[in-house]
């Protein structure tokens, strides 16, 4: 059935390149219809509220809409694999982030791409932070305390994660390696059961993203240890950074960024890459990104060249901490 | 109390909030428009409209028309959103009872009574009763919400894997129950639907169970798309058959009044009744609760009704308990999310997700950071189930109307609608044939007297039974104790087992007296 | 034209002590798809520990299944039921061609083709089918669609083929 979609595909495109010729849209005219965006997760995640406030602010510098297509599936890498065999025209774009291109080569062997020779990257948009959260009752002070206990109390401490190849998943199993424990992994089915789990106090840990966690936070519902960036976040301006609470090595954001398909002319990148950096200056889509607690990369993170660097780093990092699923 | 008709109120001011509208050729004078209420009417009608449209159930819907929310000021979006849940609930449930295709698990129970009416010629009735039922558990779970939230947020968090374990169990001897021919059939068709249930990402280790590489099927099979094909198309092929027209005239022929006479709302009454409590109490429970209570509630009816035999033949309390049942359970989903800000299902998540891009998010503090939010929202749960009463009692002529359309031109209408639906939901392909795989088995069941209902409940509760315990035993070790050492999950237990006796005992006694007249004859 | 049914299994072709073929092909139809996930999920690791394996589950319903079915099968032989049923071959086959056509059509040709394509199709499942009534319905159906999809629910639809479109 595979290979008769494959079939059907390839021929699907051979007709459109034949068009595509014919029509010969050139990439000074870029762009001349809508431009489909794919969000490899379900609408309302953070992946997809980040794409949407920033595609909005792209459309109106482009001068055509965008549509968001949310395609969920196999931690994103259905989307993707289809992003990577879209027609290289600037017409169809993705918003890939930590998971899907970086984590996922590690986690997925049979992945059906690969997020350096499949994709030009365009622009880095904005990360979300990663906390270390524990339940509220959980006895340990600060950073040093929890390290201490859950080293000593290895055994007993169940960690949740929201599945194979979520955010929190891969965080959770950084920490893990960056702390040389072997804590019980407890899966659930997204962040929100996961949080469920931690508020009600049936497991002991997890590593999240801070959207999710900060009304919790305030809310006295859960705890916070560090959160997991460089600098503290403005969101939450009381919480040590990891590496002020004495665990410099564990530093992780869950980026995301706007991805093309190989062969997407350079033209076409750098207006999308010049259209994105014009959106994360605009001061309605950055307050509404600081409202959600990410970080917007500064004027030399923005580059295609830092984008390219970031997931080639990226897959390093996680190819050496995450074991494939099988 | 005094508190209680003050948030209300507040709730209610929000909703009947009224905007100034100048438009230029009225020269200065404006029109006071209630935005809100507006809102909610377009978002309770636009869910109607997706919702009927088959292979499109409640999640889908309520995905795919999230980004028009986007849009409005905050509160109008989420009383929009709450529309269009409503909306989109409800027309999962009139496809059940027009053409035998439940959208969601919980409208598969109404499809086994529901469609029977309709063959019968009471598709009106029980359209009617469905909207009526809805209607007040809507109600009654309105104000439930308002007086008791709060305490209520404490069962939910007092639900651990070990305890959603137990009540899967529960769910799946309700699953038993609800059959109608043999309880071994019954049992080996929710054995199966629990296998089919396993395709997909193991959640532990992502290993990839029995998907062959297929990409579409690494994440499982949807439940849409084996319920249109099992219900849908299989309803399809079947009615095909020949010898199917006679059947199908007849059907034209006897569409009787379109209202429920006054003998059907006094069976309703009841059933209604118990359905709200049950599904009141249940939909709390994140995960899995409001499908539970869907055929809770009707296993319910079936177990106190002096002729269990009329039921998935056409019974009115079969349709009316559920519906209300899910209705209720929709409403107090609800709780966990506006007292803990956890949503406890996917539509929830979605409307956290509707919440967050207009840069609230919900949490513990909801209700004192953001009353009006919470209470406009908890108001406009009730004028969204005021709103589907007045849209769909007048529709109820024109679906029924539908049913005339003669069958030759109405089942490739179906069939395409399917298809498109399907598509949509992941513009996947290979889900529109997979649907049509599951069309064909189902035909298949349906040639060997195989139930698809329990099949179908099997998958739903498949997964969440795995994994909770899974997620049990792994925190406690190992120790299988833990259901019936905690207590809530040992209770859950002892139910189950009380009702698998009831389930099991006429079986028993029958066998027993077939034993007798063999020996006599 | 007529609607023929595929195979009529009279009870000479079955051996005379089942008593209840209907039963019994069912579960003998259960017993083999039991095997065959069991086979499917082979590959699936097991209990590790106290903790489930991958393939625990699956392989535990398998069976249960396998159980099942092969109960199905005997209460079939030994008790008097339904024979088998008669199976039509020209709903099922068109109904299934017409989903088939959409989804292979659907992407390289666009929503107002396919679906008004697979309208004809499914319509060949029954010799009622009268063709100039069934066009007139198919067009305004898929022009329904084509409204509706688009430009009431907003749904990203690719309506014309792919080859036009760019």
């Amino acid at each position: 059935m595979n290979y008769l979609r494959r079939t059907l595909a390839t021929a699907g495109l051979a007709l459109a390149s034949i068009a595509a010729m014919a029509g010969s849209g050139q990439a000074q005219d870029y762009p001349t219809r809508t431009i489909t965006m794919i969000v490899p997760f379900a609408a309302g995640g953070p992946t997809d509220i980040i794409a949407r406030i920033v595609t909005a602010e792209m459309a109106k510098t482009l001068g055509q809409s965008i549509i968001i297509e949310n395609v969920v599936g196999a931690g994103g890498t259905t989307a993707t694999t289809r992003a990577a065999r879209a027609n290289p025209d600037g017409y169809t774009l993705i918003t890939g982030h930590m998971g899907t291109h970086a984590a996922a080569v590690p986690l997925y062997p049979k992945l059906a791409y690969h997020p350096e020779k499949d994709f030009e990257p365009v622009a880095l948009l904005a990360g979300t932070p990663i906390l270390i959260l524990a339940k509220k009752d959980f006895p340990a002070k600060d950073l040093k305390e929890f390290v201490a206990y859950v080293k000593a109390n290895t055994d007993k401490m169940n960690m949740a994660h929201a599945g194979i190849g979520s955010v929190s998943y891969s965080s959770c199993e950084l920490l893990s390696s960056v702390l040389e424990i072997k804590p019980t992994g407890v899966p659930f089915n997204g962040t929100g059961p996961a949080m469920n789990a931690l508020v009600g106090g049936q497991v002991d840990y997890m590593c999240d993203q801070i959207v999710n966690a900060v009304p919790q936070i305030n809310g006295g519902t859960i705890k916070a240890y560090a959160v997991a960036t460089p600098e503290r976040n403005p969101s939450l301006p009381d919480l040590p950074t990891t590496i002020e609470a004495g665990l410099p090595k564990y530093q992780v954001s869950a980026w995301n960024a706007i991805f093309a398909p190989k062969g997407t002319p350079p033209a076409i990148v750098a207006k999308l890459n010049a259209a994105a950096a014009k959106a994360l200056d605009d001061e309605n889509v950055r307050k509404r990104l600081l409202d959600l607690g990410s970080d917007i990369p500064k004027a030399d993170g923005r580059t295609q060249a830092a984008l390219a660097a970031l997931v080639k780093s990226e897959v390093e990092k996680w190819s050496a901490v995450l074991k494939p699923a099988m | 109390m005094g508190d209680l008709f003050s948030n209300l109120g507040l709730g209610f001011g929000v909703v009947f909030q009224f905007v100034q509208w100048a438009p230029a050729f009225l020269h200065g004078m404006s029109i006071p428009i209630p935005i809100n209420i507006l809102l909610c009417l377009i978002g309770a009608l636009v869910g109607t409209l997706v919702g009927v449209l088959p292979g499109i159930g409640t999640i889908a819907t309520v995905a795919m028309l999230l980004p028009i929310t986007f849009g409005l000021p905050p509160v109008g979006a989420l009383i929009m959103l709450a529309g269009i849940y409503y909306g989109a609930q409800y027309g999962g449930s009139t496809t059940s009872i027009l053409v035998n295709i439940p959208g969601e698990a919980s409208s598969v129970v109404t499809a086994l009574d529901g469609f029977q009416m309709a063959k019968q010629g009471r598709a009106g009735p029980a359209l009617a009763i469905a909207a009526i039922g809805s209607f007040f558990a809507g109600c009654v779970a309105t104000v439930l919400i308002a007086v008791l939230g709060a305490p209520l947020t404490k069962l939910a968090l007092a639900f651990g894997p070990a305890e959603y374990f137990s009540l899967m169990v529960l769910g799946l001897i309700f699953a038993v129950v609800l059959a109608k021919g043999s309880v071994l059939k019954a049992i080996a068709m929710i054995v199966f639907g629990l296998l089919l249930s396993m395709v997909g990402s193991d959640i532990e280790t992502g290993a990839a169970r029995m998907s062959f590489n297929v990409p579409e099927l690494a994440d499982g099979l949807g439940f849409a798309t084996v319920a249109m094909g099992l219900f849908g198309f299989a309803e399809i092929i079947r009615n095909l058959d020949a010898g199917g027209e006679g059947d199908r005239d007849l059907v034209q022929e006897k569409v009787t009044g379109l209202m429920p006479t006054r003998k059907d709302m006094m069976d309703s009454a009841p059933a209604i009744l118990r359905g709200t409590v049950l599904g009141s109490i249940l939909g709390i429970l994140p995960g899995g609760g409001a499908v539970i209570a869907s055929f809770a509630a009707y296993t319910l009816e079936k177990k106190l009704s002096k002729d269990p035999s009329r039921f998935g033949r056409g019974a009115i309390e079969g349709v009316a308990a559920p519906e209300s049942a899910n209705n209720a359970a929709a409403q107090t989903s609800f709780i966990p999310l506006l007292t803990l800000g956890i949503p406890p299902n996917a539509v929830m998540a979605l409307m956290v997700g509707a919440m967050t891009i207009h840069g609230i998010v919900p949490g513990p503090q909801v209700m004192q950071k953001q009353p009006e939010l919470v209470w406009g929202m908890i108001a406009s749960m009730w004028v969204g189930n005021l709103m589907l009463l007045i849209i769909n009692l007048p529709l109820v002529g024109i679906w029924v109307r539908l049913l005339r359309v003669p069958y030759r031109l109405m089942f490739p209408s179906i069939v395409i609608f399917c298809c498109i639906g399907i598509y949509s939901v992941n513009n996947a392909p290979m889900d529109v044939v997979l649907a049509g795989i599951f069309g064909l088995l189902g035909y298949w069941l349906i040639k060997h007297d195989f139930e698809p209902a329990p099949l179908l409940l099997g998958m739903v509760l498949g997964p969440l039974m795995e994994e909770n315990l899974r997620r049990a035993l792994l925190i406690s070790r190992g120790d299988a104790t833990v259901f019936f050492t905690r207590p809530l999950s040992a209770s859950l237990m002892a139910i189950s087992a009380f009702l698998l006796v009831l389930a099991l005992l006429p079986s028993l006694r029958k066998k027993r007296d077939e034993v007798f007249v063999e020996s006599e004859s | 034209m007529s609607d023929a049914p595929s195979h009529v299994p009279g009870e000479s072709i079955l051996p005379g002590w089942i008593k209840g073929p209907q039963d019994f092909f069912g579960g003998l139809a259960l017993v083999a798809i039991a095997l065959f996930a069991l086979w499917a999920s082979s590959d699936l690791q097991g209990m590790r520990g106290f903790s489930f394996g991958a393939g625990t589950a699956p392989r535990m319903f398998g069976v249960l299944l396998l159980v099942l079915g092969f109960a199905i099968m005997v209460v079939g032989a030994f008790t008097e039921g339904p024979k088998l049923a008669v199976y039509a071959w020209r709903g099922p086959l068109f109904v299934s061609l017409a989903i088939l056509s959409f989804a292979v059509s659907i992407r390289p040709m666009g929503m107002i083709f396919s679906a008004m394509a697979s309208f004809m199709i499914a319509a060949l499942g029954t010799h009622e089918t009268q063709w100039k009534e069934t066009f007139i319905v198919g067009v305004c159906l898929t022009a329904g669609c084509a409204l509706l999809f688009p430009y009431a629910l907003g749904l990203p639809l690719q309506m014309l083929p792919a080859f036009l479109n760019r």
